[in-house]
């Protein structure tokens, strides 16, 4: 007995969208039974971290500001995986947004008036692709691996955010905290939903979902992207620059995590701190392939893993469940979604053989 | 520069380099056989965690390393059966494994938090380990001469045996390998557990060897690190070593140049903190510039292998 | 079995299926010791899945499978070079970054101390007459020297059994000879030789016996020598051979491509680089280039498609247009058409549907995008287009290119080229890998092509393709392109050495030999 691959002719679309489904079921009943034999509550955490944010309509608002960055990189993200380019750095880039539109903040003290946000969002879209850009042309002026170079700069970044919070932007009135001053209300995100904590930020990242799902299903940079990263000699064949591309797509995911770093800083934050990169940008990763690298997977996505962040301080509260334990939810799925993978392009067989006739009866086994 | 100075430069580059180096042998045998784990990190993480909870529940150092080994191969075992069983996306699996990592280590890694930890006893006598000159050569912890061991045993595996050559093979052509039958999923499985329990050992090499006590995130991109070494050493152990004190050099510069004092007084400690990474990238650059035409990377480097029966 | 000794091997009903295919259906055929028995059978006959198993790759699904009388399963090569089978692979199984003494080192089953190997080899090398430095690294070696190694590797087990699976296909007339020499001196010494191949006249000169397979079934076992050419090929191919209809005495028009002075250099540590070319191409014209693999046949259709930008704009001219700093977008637009050797992954995205294929190459020519938006139904019309003209054999425009046979996949690529009305059509192996009946059908449209007035360049090893389709041809050598030759009273000799070039005589590319003979008949 063992398995077996059996390559399919093409891809199973079917699979192609059972499987996020199945690998977030299989996490919640492997998970939890993993947890029980360990020591924990292991059923009661599943419960509480995926099903409660969902129940309780007071949690909804949470989910939407969760879901809000998780989507805007993601989205940014998948771009850049569909051509194969590894930008595994977005947590760089959303700091360096961060701190760009503070930078603007800080110039804008003691000013007012519509024009100073959009322009935070302008600062935050360029500092994220400031920071990409090395990767970018790194990648290809000298052929150097995008994964390490985005990855190695988001550690920068982190020394950089504290450098200037401890430092030169830290606020007078501080009392010695690392933090900047706050920001203004016209350096603050409106709030959309009366009486909720729902930002600007929630529908942004839903209209750039779409507009990306438009552009990367009907336009030619969307095949563009897809062909460069299915086939990149037939890429070439059809006259698509693979440099052109990868240039495009990071930039698109450095200012897409930009732009996510600022909706944070003048959303949910009001002030940039040291605790203002919060993984998001690795999250959005797991994020980015359970919505199968398409722009409304990644709305639906978002969501769920933004379930599991709200569930996680839920359950954290209710049965002293440990929060990091999220983190080897989210890594479970991810791991059952690659798991699932294979059923996407093959078939698995048990045993030696291929017994007689089956090649047609199950078309979608 | 006083010879006391140099030699404290010695003793603690070579003890920063010391778990990059580890972790990247082991990422050298895996990629030698044609398979890419992007997870050094998340296995170093797990063998850091386990390797603390070993050592610290036993009070022995020794079972420490074997648990963080142990903990780091099992962790590439998720990785192997994913991307050589199910032929998954290496890439995407590694990073789904560095995700698991610090998952793992932030909850099992909370309990220790401030705990303190015995650590080594030098393996020579004091009168060689303490003196003042010759410490340079016996005043180091046991996993320092292990890492040396191992470079030296790795360079040898590949090039002189058969099972090394078998391995150079699978990762050349898995095609012609799998043709004259060699089988090439046993060797990568083979090869992606010794990295694991090299990264694992790695791992541990963090609060065993460099601060003793639980850290978290301790590891702090350092996996990432040891992968780019692979990279700029051409797949080659020996380079690998000069690779890896090179950066220790650079990791630990911050001592030196604030003894040295001057302008190096008033740099931010981030600056020295970024050194490392910024190092990584120029490296990165510069064995592009240099590797005109073949950089050595073994030909099947993180192509998925499924053969046809 | 007229001597009384046991069959060297013998199957009896072997069956092997594949998903959707039966790729051996109830094969069953005997080797004799010492003989020299041929496979005969088109592409997708199952020649190669049948050697796999016998060399123990694969395993049967049903059959039995004699070695010297005794019923044997051969779990694993290993157990095949055990009961001394060898065999000398089609794609070569051999390790680019390795030494040759290292790929021969692994071919080996228990590990012999390199002095005692070294001189074994030496020795092999010597009996059969075979050279090579131990020490070189595969990458350095010409097809013909890698395939030493594969043989050295073979005789080194003192195999009983020695399968070779198309082993001509990358060789030039001479290295054919020298092959030859080669296998009946070990046929002579004992050793049973199982030939796989498709070229006829190689059966003819060299086997004792041939079986002939069709769809995965037997249909005849022959003595070749008593056969012709033509009724071996009927057995091969079934229904009779269709011949493709060239008409006599086609006026050459205007010059359509002329290339002068191409000089690009090599691409990767293991590119080619090309090296002066120039030839032209009038309209009406097929112009084939001939050579063994690896001679820069890539870099020149990648210098020609416009995949890869190189030296001064008047080096290629099309239509009295100097195109040579164009990229492929705008040389296609200029009526420059090209198909790639490689079908999956070059040719065609095997993820994508036809349609979205389409949109690869065709959606300048016709129309596929309006400002930056993809037009679906413009793909999809086209592509249907495609699919009736060429009887593309496939579900339809949305099937993905990778569910596509060799044959059909070809055929949708070549029609998907030839329906945007190129002026120039450049084509690197045509009907590799590819049945005969797709073979004569693609090998028609570019003789229509031409036809209709379009210069055609043909890149292919198969010189016999060559010679049946080609009006002109050229031979490519390291790089470097011969004078043109007319292919009407062209000498086969003279050809092979030009693409020996250096590696066989290196004065042969000035000395020409001029035979009236006929080239297309078979050796004697």
């Amino acid at each position: 007995m063992r398995l077996r691959l059996e390559k399919r002719p093409s891809p199973s679309q079917f699979m192609l969208f059972a499987t996020p489904l199945m690998a977030v079921a299989l996490t919640m009943v492997i998970g939890g039974f993993v947890f029980t034999l360990i020591g924990f509550d292991g059923f009661g955490a599943v419960r509480e971290i995926f099903f409660t944010p969902l129940m309780n309509p007071l949690k909804w608002q949470d989910l939407a500001v969760k879901a809000t960055p998780l989507v805007i990189i993601a989205v940014g993200l998948s771009i850049g995986y569909r051509a194969n380019v590894w930008n595994i750095g977005a947590e760089g880039q959303y700091v360096l947004g961060g701190l760009s539109a503070t930078g603007i903040v800080l110039l804008t003290q003691d000013m007012s008036g519509p024009w100073i946000l959009p322009l935070m969002a302008v600062a935050g879209i360029a500092g994220g692709m400031a920071w990409v850009a090395v990767p970018a042309w790194l990648r290809t002026r000298y052929k150097v691996n995008e994964i390490l170079t985005t990855l190695m700069l988001t550690y920068v970044s982190v020394n950089l955010l504290n450098y200037l919070v401890f430092g030169p932007w830290k606020s007078p009135r501080a009392f010695g905290q690392p933090q900047t001053i706050a920001f203004s209300a016209d350096q603050s995100l409106p709030y959309i939903i009366p009486g909720t904590i729902v930002q600007l930020g929630a529908p942004i990242a839903v209209i750039i979902a779409l507009v990306a799902w438009f552009v990367m299903s009907r336009s030619l940079f969307g095949y563009q992207v897809r062909t460069v990263g299915a086939a990149p000699y037939a890429a070439r064949h059809g006259g698509f620059s693979a440099n052109q591309t990868i240039w495009v797509s990071l930039l698109v995911g450095g200012g897409l995590a930009g732009l996510a770093g600022m909706l944070e800083a003048a959303g949910p934050f009001g002030r940039m701190v040291p605790q203002f990169p919060t993984g998001y940008g690795f999250t959005a990763i797991i994020v980015a392939f359970l919505g199968r690298l398409n722009p409304i997977g990644i709305l639906i996505a978002g969501i769920v893993l933004a379930i599991t962040f709200v569930g996680g301080e839920v359950a954290q509260t209710t049965i002293a469940f440990p929060y990091p334990a999220v983190g080897i939810f989210q890594s479970m799925m991810l791991f059952f979604l690659l798991a699932g993978d294979v059923l996407v392009r093959y078939r698995v067989r048990i045993g030696n053989r291929a017994s007689a006739g089956d090649s047609t009866s199950e078309a979608s086994a | 520069m006083s010879v006391d100075l140099v030699i404290a430069i010695v003793i603690t580059l070579i003890g920063a380099s010391t778990p990059i180096l580890i972790a990247a042998l082991g990422e050298l045998v895996v990629e030698k056989s044609g398979v890419l784990n992007l997870g050094v990190e998340g296995m170093m993480l797990c063998g850091a965690v386990v390797g603390f909870a070993a050592a610290y529940t036993t009070g022995n150092p020794w079972l420490g390393v074997g648990a963080g080994a142990l903990a780091g191969m099992l962790a590439s075992m998720i990785f192997a059966f994913l991307t050589l069983t199910l032929s998954s996306n290496q890439v995407a699996t590694g990073l789904a494994l560095t995700i698991f990592g610090a998952g793992f280590s932030a909850l099992f890694g909370q309990p220790y938090t401030g705990k303190p930890l015995e650590l080594f006893r030098s393996v020579f006598p004091p009168d060689l380990s303490m003196h003042p000159i010759l410490k340079v050569i016996f005043g180091y912890s046991p996993l320092v001469y292990f890492s040396l061991i191992m470079v030296v045993a790795v360079w040898f595996f590949l090039q002189r045996t058969r099972a090394g050559l078998i391995l150079r093979a699978v990762g050349e052509s898995d095609i012609s390998a799998h043709s004259i039958g060699y089988p090439v999923i046993g060797v990568r499985y083979m090869a992606v557990a010794f990295g694991g329990a090299m990264a694992g050992i790695a791992g541990a090499c963090f609060p065993l060897l460099l601060t003793p006590q639980w850290v978290e995130r301790l590891t702090s991109g350092r996996g990432w690190i040891a992968l780019a070494l692979v990279v700029f050493a051409a797949w080659k152990p020996g380079r690998l070593l000069i690779g890896a004190y090179l950066f220790g050099l650079i990791a630990t510069m911050e001592l030196y140049a604030k003894a040295a004092g001057g302008v190096f007084r008033v740099l931010p400690s981030e600056l020295w903190a970024s050194l490392p990474y910024l190092a990584t990238i120029v490296v990165l650059v510069l064995f592009s510039l240099r590797a005109r035409g073949s950089t050595g990377a073994p030909a099947c480097l993180g192509k998925p292998f499924v053969p046809a029966n | 079995m007229s001597d009384g000794a046991p069959n060297r091997l013998e199957l009896s009903g072997i069956v092997k299926r594949f998903p959707g295919v039966l790729a051996n259906d109830r094969v069953s055929f005997a080797v004799r010791p010492g003989q020299i028995h041929a496979l005969l059978g088109e592409n997708g006959a199952g020649k190669s899945t049948l050697v796999k198993m016998i060399y123990g790759i694969m395993q049967p699904d049903a059959g039995e499978m004699r070695w010297d009388g005794e019923p044997v399963t051969v779990s694993n090569p290993k157990a095949a070079r055990r009961l001394g089978i060898g065999m000398v692979f089609q794609h070569f199984s051999l390790f680019e970054a390795l030494t040759v003494f290292e790929n021969i080192a692994l071919g080996m089953d228990a590990s012999i101390p390199a002095r005692d190997l070294e001189s074994r080899i030496r020795d092999v090398m010597k009996t059969y007459g075979l050279t090579l430095d131990p020490h070189r690294q595969v990458t350095t070696l010409s097809v013909g020297e890698r395939q030493r190694i594969e043989i050295v590797r073979a005789l080194l087990l003192n195999p009983r059994l020695l399968i070779m699976d198309e082993p001509t296909s990358v060789l030039t007339p001479q290295e054919v000879e020298q092959l030859f020499v080669v296998l009946r001196q070990l046929a002579a010494e004992g050793c049973s030789i199982l030939y796989i191949s498709h070229k006829l006249h190689e059966i003819k000169a060299l086997c004792d016996e041939a079986t002939i397979l069709r769809g995965g079934r037997v249909v005849d076992t022959c003595d070749p020598k008593a056969e012709t050419s033509r009724s071996m090929a009927e057995k091969m191919i079934g229904a009779g051979l269709k011949v493709i209809s060239k008409p006599a005495g086609r006026e050459k028009g205007r010059e359509r491509l002329v290339v002068q002075h191409l000089s690009i250099p090599a691409i990767g540590p293991f590119g080619v680089s090309l090296k002066d070319i120039s030839f032209a191409v009038h309209a009406g014209e097929v112009f084939g280039i001939a050579g063994v693999a690896g001679n820069g046949q890539n870099a020149l259709l990648l210098a020609l498609s416009g995949e890869e930008v190189a030296g001064e704009s008047d080096m290629i001219v099309l239509d009295d247009m100097p195109i040579a700093r164009l990229k492929a977008r705008a040389r296609r637009l200029k009526g420059m058409a090209s198909v790639p050797e490689e079908r999956n992954g070059h040719a065609a995205v095997p993820d994508f549907t036809l349609a979205d294929n389409s949109v690869l190459t065709a959606r300048d020519r016709i129309g596929m995008v309006i400002s930056g938006l993809i037009r679906p139904r413009m793909a999809t019309s086209y592509t249907g287009r495609v699919i009736d003209t060429f009887a593309v054999k496939t579900t339809g425009t949305k099937s993905t290119a990778g569910s596509l046979s060799g044959g059909n996949l070809q055929k949708y690529i070549m029609g998907r080229e030839i329906l945007q009305n190129p002026g120039v059509l450049v084509v690197s192996q045509p009907t590799w890998g590819v049945d005969a009946g797709a073979a004569a059908a693609i090998h028609q449209a570019i003789i229509d092509l031409a036809e209709a007035g379009s210069a055609i360049v043909v890149i292919s090893q198969d010189l016999d393709e060559l010679l049946s389709l080609c009006d002109t041809l050229a031979v490519i050598n390291e790089g470097r392109l011969s004078r043109p030759m007319a292919v009407k009273g062209a000498d086969i000799e003279e050809i092979g050495l030009l693409m020996g070039g250096i590696h066989g005589d290196p004065k042969a590319t000035e000395t020409v030999h001029v035979h009236p003979e006929n080239v297309h008949a078979p050796a004697p």
